[in-house]
């Protein structure tokens, strides 16, 4: 029993992050109607930015972060102009392939720059680990916890208590409606992907300075996680892609703990699998995502 | 035949069979990252069938594109019900549990004094056959192109008898073609089938080229490349993803000196093909252009 509540807490440390990279996916669905899978690869190029800082001037995490922000930003900004703006709205398999050929152009980029198969990162300020009832929760764990309940609810805030909020989510109801009131959907697209790209780097900055190293596979890692969070949360909704975040995390560390690390892909993509077949609305119980129609 | 130019026409030709299988699926207005499972499970069906269980080559390649066909109409059936990314990301999560699971399937048995089959995540060794059976590399490219061949036949037969041209209503406009009297769910799942088919005798031919498969080699990378060739080479036409095969190892041959830079170069193009021409090189107006200026 003690195992099952230390799990769950491990998971829910390793969910959040989860959760940040499912919200960066979810805001781009939501306004652009397609899949940005180089979501990923982008806040890889952000993390390697910070580690050359930090290797290059021996950084600090600070440093480090800074350089995380303004490397996934750029790298979110090159994909946003040539795959998202740069074709039609209609043709959405295009930008998805699109974007798809940028994720190599990235991963192959950063392959070059740093030759070793790890680099290194950062790590977090030391916090004093906490054992309450025999139950154990690292300085790290907390810390992650902390800096992802900090960007979600600075995200409440911008998304259903600012104007820009409000501009967003009309263009994520109608995108003709939002046109027709005024909304430069044009602006607000893009200051969203800009956003998606933030919150991701948040989740990127927090995972590489856990693990104190990086490596050039963590673009196809972080977007792997963070479509089957947004999937099993429910696609379109935020709230959604929290749980669906946080369910991950939980299973992924029961998974692992009961019944191995080879089981435990089994049991996240069968569940995956069932989910989209059972619960096609995801936890959130999603009506219409605009999913249905065509991709 | 120069043993080089063998090997990478015969790669091309692999390649174009996981390419033409994403390509239906495409057609029939779904993305599948997931066609790589079907690969795997021909190429692991076919080496069990003929290196463990002695089964004759011919009969061990009709059981990979069996296989293939009956998994794949068995995943859409359920799935066909989803559309867009939720069938997009369906697909992705089959063909992950497949490789996930091949990752602990073991299944050897004692041939000529050897532990043969698969062997978890170590891969499946000593896929001999056609090594055996004295098969130079050119012969096998020629029965590659054969059936490749055969494939696009088969392929333009059915577009000479409209089935094509249902399936691409299927995929245009579902409820319009469900209105037409088209029974959307069944073309869909034919569709799904086929292409399962065909990417279970690639796979099938794969194992046997290589002799050795793994479970890593059927990652979601090689699923979306797949997909990729037909959004590049073109959506109107068969011709289409072998284009966009061409194309990717075309260059990477070519660009031999530059093969460091090779993905920036290939990612770089196919981004500007894609602003120019959203659904591909080969389109479908640049196809009934070139059939109404044939006809002429």
């Amino acid at each position: 029993m003690l195992d099952l509540v230390q799990n769950t807490l491990d998971g829910i440390a390793a969910g959040s992050a989860y959760a940040l990279l499912a919200i960066g996916f979810t805001l781009i669905f939501g306004v652009m109607r397609r899949l940005n899978i180089a979501f990923g690869p982008s806040i890889m190029v952000g993390i390697f930015l910070g580690a050359w800082v930090h290797v290059q001037w021996s950084a600090g995490l600070i440093e480090a972060a800074l350089a995380t922000f303004i490397g996934a930003l750029l790298a979110s900004i090159y994909i946003e102009r040539l795959s998202f703006a740069a074709i039609r709205g209609d043709a959405a398999l295009a930008s998805m392939a699109s974007s798809f050929a940028l994720w190599m152009q990235l991963e192959q980029g950063v392959s070059l720059a740093f030759p070793g198969r790890t680099t290194a990162f950062p790590t977090l300020p030391p916090l004093p680990d906490i054992q309450i009832a025999g139950l154990f929760l690292g300085g790290d764990d907390l810390l992650v916890l902390l800096s992802a309940g900090l960007v979600l609810l600075v995200l409440h805030r911008l998304i259903y208590h600012s104007h820009f909020g409000l501009e967003m989510r009309a263009l994520a109801d109608s995108a003709e409606a939002a046109a027709v009131s005024r909304i430069n959907i044009n602006r607000v697209a893009f200051l969203t992907f800009c956003l998606a790209a933030l919150v991701g780097a948040v989740a990127g900055l927090l995972i590489a300075a856990t693990d104190g190293q990086i490596t050039p596979k963590f673009g196809l890692w972080a977007t792997m996680k963070g479509l089957i969070a947004m999937m099993i949360g429910g696609l379109g909704s935020l709230r959604g892609a929290l749980l669906g975040g946080l369910v991950l995390g939980i299973v992924e560390a029961q998974a692992q703990w009961y019944l191995g690390a080879a089981a435990r892909e089994i049991v996240v993509y069968g569940l995956l699998f069932l989910c989209l077949i059972v619960l096609p609305g995801g936890i959130a119980g999603v009506r219409d995502t605009g999913a249905e129609r065509k991709l | 035949m120069d043993p080089f130019l063998t090997s990478v026409l015969s790669n091309i030709g692999l390649f174009s069979f996981l390419a033409l299988s994403a390509w239906l699926l495409l057609i029939g207005g779904e993305i599948s990252f997931g066609q790589q499972a079907y690969f795997a499970i021909g190429a692991y069906a076919s080496g069990i069938a003929s290196a463990v269980w002695g089964w004759p080559f011919a009969v061990a390649l009709a059981l990979g594109t069996a296989l293939g066909a009956g998994i794949g109409a068995l995943v859409a059936w359920p799935a066909a019900r989803l559309s867009g990314v939720h069938y997009a990301i369906a697909t992705l999560a089959f063909a992950e549990l497949t490789r996930a699971s091949l990752n602990v399937f073991r299944y050897q048995r004692d041939i000529d004094g050897y532990l043969t089959g698969p062997d978890g995540a170590n891969g499946f060794r000593d896929i001999r056959w056609v090594y055996e059976a004295g098969i130079a590399p050119g012969t096998y490219l020629a029965i590659i192109a054969t059936l490749l061949l055969l494939v696009i036949v088969l392929i333009w037969l059915a577009a000479r008898l409209n089935v094509m041209a249902q399936l691409r209503m299927v995929g245009e406009d579902p409820i319009l073609a469900g209105m037409q009297g088209i029974r959307v769910l069944r073309w869909k799942i034919g569709a799904a089938a086929a292409a399962g088919g065909v990417a279970g005798l690639g796979g099938a031919l794969f194992a046997h080229m290589a002799t050795y498969v793994e479970p890593a080699q059927f990652s979601v990378m090689t699923g979306v490349h797949a997909v990729a060739y037909g959004l590049i080479g073109g959506l109107g036409t068969a011709i289409g993803p072998l284009l966009g095969v061409l194309i990717d190892v075309g260059l990477l041959e070519s660009l031999r000196s530059l093969a460091a830079y090779r993905m920036i170069v290939f990612g770089g193009l196919v981004a500007i093909i894609l602003i120019l021409r959203p659904r591909g090189i080969l389109d479908e107006t640049l196809v009934t252009k070139v059939r109404s200026w044939a006809r002429r």
